[in-house]
Parts: structure tokens; sequence; C-alpha cells
């Protein structure tokens, strides 16, 4: 990095804590691991859903008194996490799971299956025939080359151009702007995104699906019990929040 | 009346930061800014990108975001910039370090490397990405091969937004501008009827008096019949506390009216001013940012072919106590909202 002159001029005292106050600027901050409280198993979730991440985190915390649960709404996140918190466990879709090599040790299913579809969504008529050279959005799942990967499979094709976004409610705008031709989202995710907007939307269901729902990979063996006990005994609201309504054993 | 002070204070410190720079920012960062902008180890072979940039702590979350994303394909190279920051110093670095592609955060940074342009009209300059930089599209006109993502929230963003937090309808928003902001209006206006929201918008001159504003907002709310209104970050037309009180608050509180402001600060439950806050997410803007870089290399840098992106993400702030009380809530609107505020 190249620096200035004179690098270690700083802003008066004062008006550091004026926008400190303001929130305009932020003090540090530890890693989120170590807001987990340390002596309980610590869970790492990273999942596409209908609600903002601290609502998430807030809401399975209340619910899962047992462990520590950190949840991540942006890939680049989740992965900084794996490498440095070294949860106990993990919560994810299985690709997720997958590309780390993890084996699920609870699979969440929703109406019986542990699987849903993925829509291609656009913009007054569906995508039909081929789609070499349309630009696609998608949110980031897996990274630059994971997230290509993963749709190459979905579309079947590798002539496409990607867009990823960091969540699943700024596929909308890649719409309003026809900044892509189509977006790729779970099937569970239509109806909010239909709630959301005005634009007339197509779908159809990809070839290369279904997609693993939520699933629960435990990396510390001495922890499982207490994992698979707390995530089965969540209530119903709180599995629907996560996207299942029930935890099979692969 | 006390509550505006920090508000507005707010307002001038972000726009002054994200779009105009070029004050204190290069040489006033702080020791956790400092430390967080340490690049990658150089590897020998890898292409270089080079992000000239003010160091404070919103270019800074988008910086760590797309150094994140793109450091396995290319070295980075961060050039701190401050006021006393030279388009020779500038020049001087992409000489050393022969990027690929330059980043080039907020109107100040952008200046200096248009100086490097104009100082030497023949020499080939690497292409550019402009980011958190106010009216990018007339920043990249002046350049050459630049392309970028504005920084203004687009008014469908937020419109979508209120719609997906109010019970009352959004179907009608008024918006006052000033002459420099007419262009950014038209393309708003199109943006917005996609989401069959018509954007009913008054234009002012640059002067305007609050009588002038007053009287601007006044027809909005009552004859143009609108459901919201969409405050533009101008500070033309938000100038001090006494000329908001006496303009935005007397009119608006009195027509019980949404408004969406585009700084958190103006959202204060008991103020009854701003409704919903629309502010860029800068960690996504990294990202954003990123995959820009990554289309830019797959096309051979061909850069002018590139329009400039409108930004994708943003945060929302909502003043609860206000939509409860005046427009009602909707079901799970609390779960959509990035900061609730009661």
């Amino acid at each position: 990095m190249t620096r200035l002159r004179n690098p270690r001029r700083r802003w008066p005292q004062p008006i550091v804590w004026f926008l400190l106050g303001l929130g305009l600027v932020h003090p540090y901050q530890p890693p989120r691991r170590a807001m987990a409280q340390a002596s309980k198993p610590v869970v790492h979730v990273f999942l596409q859903l209908d609600a903002k991440s601290s609502i998430v985190e807030k809401t399975l915390q209340q619910h899962l008194p047992e462990l520590g649960i950190v949840v991540f709404g942006r890939f680049r996140d989740f992965e900084e996490g794996l490498t440095n918190g070294r949860p106990d466990a993990v919560l994810s879709i299985t690709p997720v799971l997958q590309q780390r090599g993890k084996a699920s040790c609870l699979q969440g299913q929703r109406g019986g299956k542990s699987t849903e579809p993925y829509l291609l969504a656009s913009v007054n008529q569906s995508l039909e025939g081929s789609l070499a050279g349309k630009t696609i959005g998608v949110v980031d799942l897996l990274g630059h080359d994971g997230t290509q990967t993963f749709l190459n499979n979905l579309l079947k094709t590798k002539d496409i151009k990607i867009k990823r976004v960091a969540k699943i409610e700024d596929l909308l705008p890649l719409l309003e702007f026809s900044a892509a031709d189509g977006i790729v989202l779970p099937s569970s995710m239509l109806g909010r995104l239909l709630e959301r907007t005005r634009l007339v939307i197509k779908t159809k269901e990809l070839l290369g699906g279904p997609v693993g729902l939520p699933a629960v990979a435990v990396l510390n063996p001495a922890v499982r019990d207490v994992v698979v006990r707390s995530f089965q005994s969540l209530d119903v609201p709180t599995k629907r929040l996560l996207g299942v309504d029930t935890w099979s054993v692969p | 009346m006390k509550w505006l002070v920090p508000a507005l204070s707010a307002l001038l410190f972000c726009l002054a930061d994200c779009a105009t720079g070029g004050s204190e920012t290069g040489t006033g960062a702080s020791p956790q800014a400092a430390a967080v902008l340490v690049d990658p180890p150089a590897r020998t072979g890898v292409p270089t990108l080079l992000i000239a940039m003010p160091i404070s702590p919103s270019f800074v979350e988008v910086r760590k975001s797309l150094v994140s994303e793109v450091q396995k394909n290319f070295n980075i190279h961060t050039f701190a910039v401050g006021p006393e920051t030279t388009a020779a110093e500038l020049a001087a670095v992409m000489q050393a370090t022969n990027p690929v592609c330059v980043v080039l955060m907020n109107n100040a940074t952008i200046n200096l490397y248009y100086q490097v342009q104009t100082s030497n009209p023949t020499a080939q300059t690497p292409p550019a990405v402009l980011l958190m930089a106010s009216f990018v599209e007339q920043a990249q006109a002046r350049l050459r091969r630049a392309t970028g993502i504005a920084y203004e929230v687009p008014g469908v963003t937020a419109f979508v937004h209120l719609r997906s937090v109010i019970a009352t309808p959004v179907n009608r928003v008024g918006v006052i501008y000033r002459p420099p902001f007419r262009a950014f209006i038209q393309r708003q206006t199109s943006l917005a009827a996609k989401e069959h929201v018509e954007l009913i918008s008054v234009s002012v001159p640059n002067d305007v008096t609050a009588a002038g504003l007053r009287e601007a907002l006044h027809s909005l709310a009552r004859k143009s019949k609108v459901d919201a209104v969409w405050m533009l970050n101008d500070n033309g037309l938000v100038r001090d506390a006494e000329f908001v009180d006496d303009t935005w608050r007397t009119e608006l509180s009195d027509a019980k009216m949404p408004l969406i402001v585009g700084v958190p600060n103006l959202v204060a439950p008991g103020s009854s001013l701003g409704t919903l806050a629309v502010v860029p997410d800068h960690e996504a803007l990294g990202l954003q940012a990123a995959n820009l870089v990554f289309d830019l290399s797959d096309n051979d840098w061909r850069v002018d072919a590139h329009p400039v992106e409108l930004p994708l993400s943003v945060k929302t702030v909502v003043d609860i106590k206000q939509v409860r009380s005046n427009f009602g809530l909707r079901p799970d609107a609390l779960k959509h909202i990035d900061k609730a505020l009661e």
C-alpha cells in the first residue's frame, strides 16, 4: 500500500466522538466468532432466507439456548468465519456443505422432500431456448468460481455471464434496471419476490435442480448430540423461518 | 429543532465524505482503518489492480469487500488519497505498479485521474472503475476508458422498500429537484414507472428560498396528491436546521406524508421528518465492483462498451413509530428492515 505524507495525522477527539455518536464511524469490533458464547458449541448459519440475518440470528439464539449461533448474510463473511472462527457445526444448503466436503447429520425437509426446485425468473416472458450469452443474476452462495459452476450446472450451460449479488433482495433490482436477462432463485423465495414487485415475472423450473434444503453438518463430533437434539427440538415457526418443516437423519 | 443539528451535520459529512471528498479523508485515517488497508502479499506474474481511495470507514468497507473477492486473481495495490495528493503522485504510482485496471473512489480521486489523463493526452492509461462519487456518468464522460457504479440510490429502490414497509399505497411519489439533477430525475421517472410508481417532479431554482421550497412541497402534498415524498441528497435543498425546519418539516408533518431520505440520521423517532432512509450497502457495493472488474477482465478490458451500473444493494432505516401512527406497518415488515427505530 502506498501511504501519503503525514499518515498519522488524526481527527480531533471531539469530532471522532461526535461521529461515533452519529454512527457514522464504527469502533473496532471483534470477529463475530468471538461474540458467540465460548462455552457453547458454535453453529455458523449461511442461508438465503426471507428475513434479515440479524432477525434470524436473534430468533435462533432464543430457540437454541444450548448453542451459540452466528448467522452470516454473505458468502465471504461465512467463508472467513469458517476459516477463522472454527465453528462446531454449520447450517447451510447442501451445495455449500458439499463444497466444503462436509457431510450433513441432519437434513431439512419440506413437504416430505429434502430438496426444492430452483427457478429462472425473468420479466414479461420466460427465458426459453438457448441461454448462451445471457446475463443471469444469482445470490453469491459459493464465491466467484463456485457460484459460476453451481449456476452452470443448474442451467445446463456454460456460456452465460453471471451477476452475483450479496442478498436475495438484490436480485429484483437486476430485473428493474435490465441489468440481467433473468435471475435464479429457490422456489420458496418466489412469493416474496412477487410480493415486492409489480413487474410481470415469468418463471421456469431449472433442469439442473432441485437443490438440497438446509442441512446441519457437525464439524466437532464431541458436540454432535447437543447440536442434533437442539435443532430437532425447534418449534414449527422457527423451522418455517429456516425453510424446513422437519429434520431427517441421513 | 436541536435534533437537526447533528442530523444536518451528518448529511453534510456524508455528502462530503462519500462524494466530493478531498477534505480530511486521506490523512485522517483511524489506526483501525489504516490497519485493514494492508495489501495482500504480491505474487509474480499476477496482474495488479490499483485502488486509489480516501481512508475513511465507508471507503474502507467497500475496499475490504472488493479485495476479498478479487485477491485470488489480482495483486492489490492500495493508494491512499488525501487532500495533499497530487496528480503526479497518482501517475507515479500507476507507473510503478503498472496496473491492468485502476479503481478510483470519490470525486477528488477521479479528478486526479482526469488530470493525469489530460496532462498527457496521448499516453495510454489503464481502464478505470469509478466508485462512490456523485454523478459517475458525468465523470465517465470526461475520462478515457472509464466505467463504474453510480452512487446515488435509484428512487425505484427506495419506493419498493417503502411499499413493503407501510400499509398505505405508494403509487405516486413527489420529488423536488434543482436544475443540476434534471437528467437524474428523468432517468428515475422511467425506472419508477417499471414498478408502476409515478414520479411527480417539481423543479425549483438553484437558489430556491425557504418560501419557494415550502410552496413546492405544499403543491406536491396538497395539489398533486402524492402518496410519499422523496428528498434528494442535495445540500441546496437541505441547507441547515432552520431551513429544514421551515420547509420539509413544516409542510410534511401537517400533511402526514411518508418521507424517503438518503441519510439515516434524518430518521429519528419523535422528529417527524424522515420515514425511511435508504442508503448504499457498502459491503455489497464492493461485491458489485468485483463483478464489474471480473466482467471487464473477461472482456479484454473493453471499458467503453460497459455502461455505468446502478447500485444494487441498499440498507434501510425506518421510523417504526411514525409508520405505525400514520401509515400502518405491513405484516412481516420488520423482518426486512436493517434498522428499525422506535
